[in-house]
């Protein structure tokens, strides 16, 4: 494979999605860049609502039907920009190349089929190998997927498998083309917790052997903490601060992440410490104003954030490149630094 | 399963028995006397009063309902479904040689209903949206809001009168059904047609049809391949009743297009009051819904796999 390791394997610039439903207008992504590299895992974190997935999914054309999507921006694989291709051949690229994992397994797979022809088909249709062949790689990827009695499992129906056992097979699904980039939106989100531990280090586990770029979108902090290398915060479809995860979860800089960190429950905490939430509620984003728009629920909002949009900068960092979207947070950051 | 399919057996059964108490009652209670007409047949319109309550006493026609109405029963599972007042035949033999004709256009009706409804809900999904999808939306909504005679009238007039092009009488050549069976299937096609397209549409919104996209498959492979497998059980079931509305509409096609088929019989036992013939269809169109709606929840049973699985043993 003669992938350089030093260039992403999925590369967002400047990514502008309006969604278009019924007599409503919304600005689900407004301007975001990010970059995903092979044997990586990009966690993408932020409230519901607030376009991760509309922002992951898009560029490769996966967003339900019903809606109409204008996108603006560049989404670039290799050399192929995704963004503006037409419905046949966003759909030839789809194929194989990329691996997408849902939430929620048992509405993910198709219920009037045996989970094994599902993967044995998908398996034909992208590799060329003979009917049997394909059947057999299919099994392998059961196995593979760590489902126990493969080939029991092979003649089930969706809904006679438990919830986790759907999730390996949907992992196995999306590993059937061999692609070198796995979205995965909230996979452990349906699944109780013991089983997300197992489906977490599946995916892990996968990436080690494939050397395979997971993209991860998750509202679960933890869950990053335990298996993302870098972060975006995504606030109302603007990155609001990335970085690696240990320089992000450690040196939160913008508001909304020092917000979303104090939210998370801390079990060392002692009972007595109460869980801050972060007061207000996200803006609607059918109506654009100018400036951040974190300032309305921001403690440390100035006149200028109303007016300016912030700009993503880069600040010091002791692990990776460190980016954030707040001048007021930077300022003081400088303030103290000169002081 | 086998203990599903038996109490759907058991409950066809006893829809068939309930159904057909009813409709006997109701022509019993209908006016007009069939003693008093048999009389009339025999001796003229100035049949004596005697006359009528001797044949009444023969017939029975003075026990009490259920007595009436369970000998009648018993006799019709015998085979013996009486005697045409209208034409003296026995009903058995008009209905062999008129069921044929029924099935005829029955069966054709429903292939090209079939055919018609997938083959434009499909296109509909297909276009999504476009110019053609809203053609096809247009077609459906006249087809299912034109009536029957008006329809023949139609096909008359362009294809046999203008164009000459198809007999006006049914019953003949293979050509001969053409306009019959498309006239009838007008309107069950039209129906379906809008619910195949209205379940593809909502299921391209499920999950699964998103990682068929995610698998790299066009939109209409996911229609085909996803979506189209999982409308079977609904659209079967429609297409059941839908079949089963077609015998109420074979009674205007029928008579429209000259074909001596059970619509027509029903139509002339009408208006000759003949009760007995009335009966005696109407257990048959009982029986018809209750078999095609019995066999279509059997079909449903084997094709969805959560009813099929779960009910194992
Ligand atoms: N089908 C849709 N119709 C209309 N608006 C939509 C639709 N899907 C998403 N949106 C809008 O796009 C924005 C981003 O939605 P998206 O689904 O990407 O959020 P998310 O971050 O993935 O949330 P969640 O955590 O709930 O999955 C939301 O503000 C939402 O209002
Ligand atoms: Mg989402």
């Amino acid at each position: 494979m003669n992938i350089k390791l030093d260039e992403p394997i999925f590369e967002v610039e400047n990514l502008v999605i309006d969604l278009y439903a019924a007599n409503v207008s919304v600005r689900a992504v407004d301007g975001c860049s990010f970059s995903v590299y092979p044997g990586e895992t990009l966690a993408i974190v932020g409230e519901s609502g607030s376009g991760k997935t509309v922002m992951t999914l898009g560029p490769l054309g996966l967003l339900p039907e019903g809606v109409s999507v204008d996108m603006k921006g560049i989404a670039r694989s290799g050399d192929q920009n995704l963004i503006g291709q037409s419905e046949k051949s966003l759909a030839k690229l789809r194929g194989g190349n990329y691996g997408v994992v849902f939430q929620d397994p048992i509405s993910a797979l198709n219920p009037m089929k045996r989970i094994g022809p599902q993967l044995a088909s998908q398996v034909f249709r992208l590799t060329g190998a003979s009917k049997e062949k394909s059947k057999e790689i299919a099994l392998d990827l059961l196995r593979r997927t760590g489902i126990p009695d493969p080939v029991d499992r092979y003649t089930r129906y969706p809904h006679e498998m438990s919830g986790g056992m759907l999730q390996r097979a949907m992992i196995a699904l999306a590993l059937a083309g061999r692609p070198r980039i796995l979205i995965a939106d909230e996979p452990t989100t349906a699944l109780d917790a013991t089983v997300q531990a197992q489906i977490l280090e599946l995916l892990k586990e996968i990436q080690r052997d494939e050397n395979i770029a997971i993209v991860l979108i998750t509202h679960d902090i933890g869950v990053v903490a335990a298996v993302a290398d870098r972060i975006v915060i995504l606030y109302a479809g603007r990155v609001a601060e990335t970085g690696t995860v240990t320089e992000v979860l450690i040196n939160p800089v913008h508001p909304y992440t020092k917000g979303l960190l104090a939210s998370v429950p801390d079990l060392r905490a002692k009972q007595s410490e109460l869980l801050t939430g972060i007061p207000g509620t996200p803006p609607d984003q059918s109506q654009l104003k100018p400036g951040c728009r974190f300032s309305d629920r921001c403690s440390n909002a100035i006149e200028t954030c109303w007016q300016i949009r912030p700009t993503l900068k880069e600040i010091e960092s002791s692990d990776g490149v460190h980016l954030v979207a707040c001048p007021v947070e930077i300022a003081n950051i400088k303030g103290k630094g000169n002081a | 399963m086998s203990k599903l399919i038996l109490r759907r057996i058991i409950l066809a059964i006893g829809l068939i028995i309930v159904a057909s108490a009813l409709t006997f009652s109701i022509i019993a209670a209908a006016p007009g006397n069939v003693a008093a007409l048999i009389a009339e047949r025999k001796a003229g319109p100035s049949a004596s009063a005697e006359l009528v309550q001797q044949i009444a006493e023969e017939l029975g026609l003075n026990d009490p309902l259920p007595m009436r109405y369970g000998r009648w029963f018993s006799d019709a599972i015998r085979g013996d479904l009486g005697d045409s007042l209208r034409t003296g035949k026995s009903i058995d033999q008009e209905f062999s040689e008129r069921i044929p004709i029924t099935a005829i256009l029955l069966g054709g009706g429903g292939i090209i209903a079939f055919v018609m409804s997938l083959g434009i809900g499909l296109l509909g999904a297909v276009s999504n949206g476009r110019t053609v999808d809203h053609l096809l939306r247009a077609f459906a909504l006249i087809g299912a809001s034109t009536p029957n005679f008006f329809v023949a009238a139609l096909l008359v007039i362009v294809f046999s009168v203008s164009l000459g092009w198809l007999p006006a009488f049914g019953g003949g050549s293979f050509v001969s059904w053409i306009m019959p069976c498309v006239t009838i299937a007008l309107f069950p096609g039209s129906v379906l047609s809008r619910v195949v397209r209205v379940n593809l549409q909502e299921i391209m919104s499920r999950p699964f049809a998103t990682t068929g996209f995610a698998k790299g498959y066009s939109r209409s492979s996911v229609l085909i391949y996803e979506a189209l497998p999982n409308i079977a059980v609904p659209y079967l079931t429609t297409f059941g009743a839908q079949f089963t509305l077609m015998i109420i509409g074979s009674i205007v096609v029928e008579t429209v297009f000259a074909l001596n088929g059970i619509g027509a019989f029903f139509i002339e036992a009408i208006r000759f009051r003949d009760f007995i013939s009335m009966q005696a269809t109407l257990l048959l169109f009982i029986v018809f819904f209750v078999f095609v709606n019995l066999f279509v929840d059997i079909v449903c049973l084997f094709i969805d796999p959560r009813i099929r699985r779960e009910t194992h043993g």
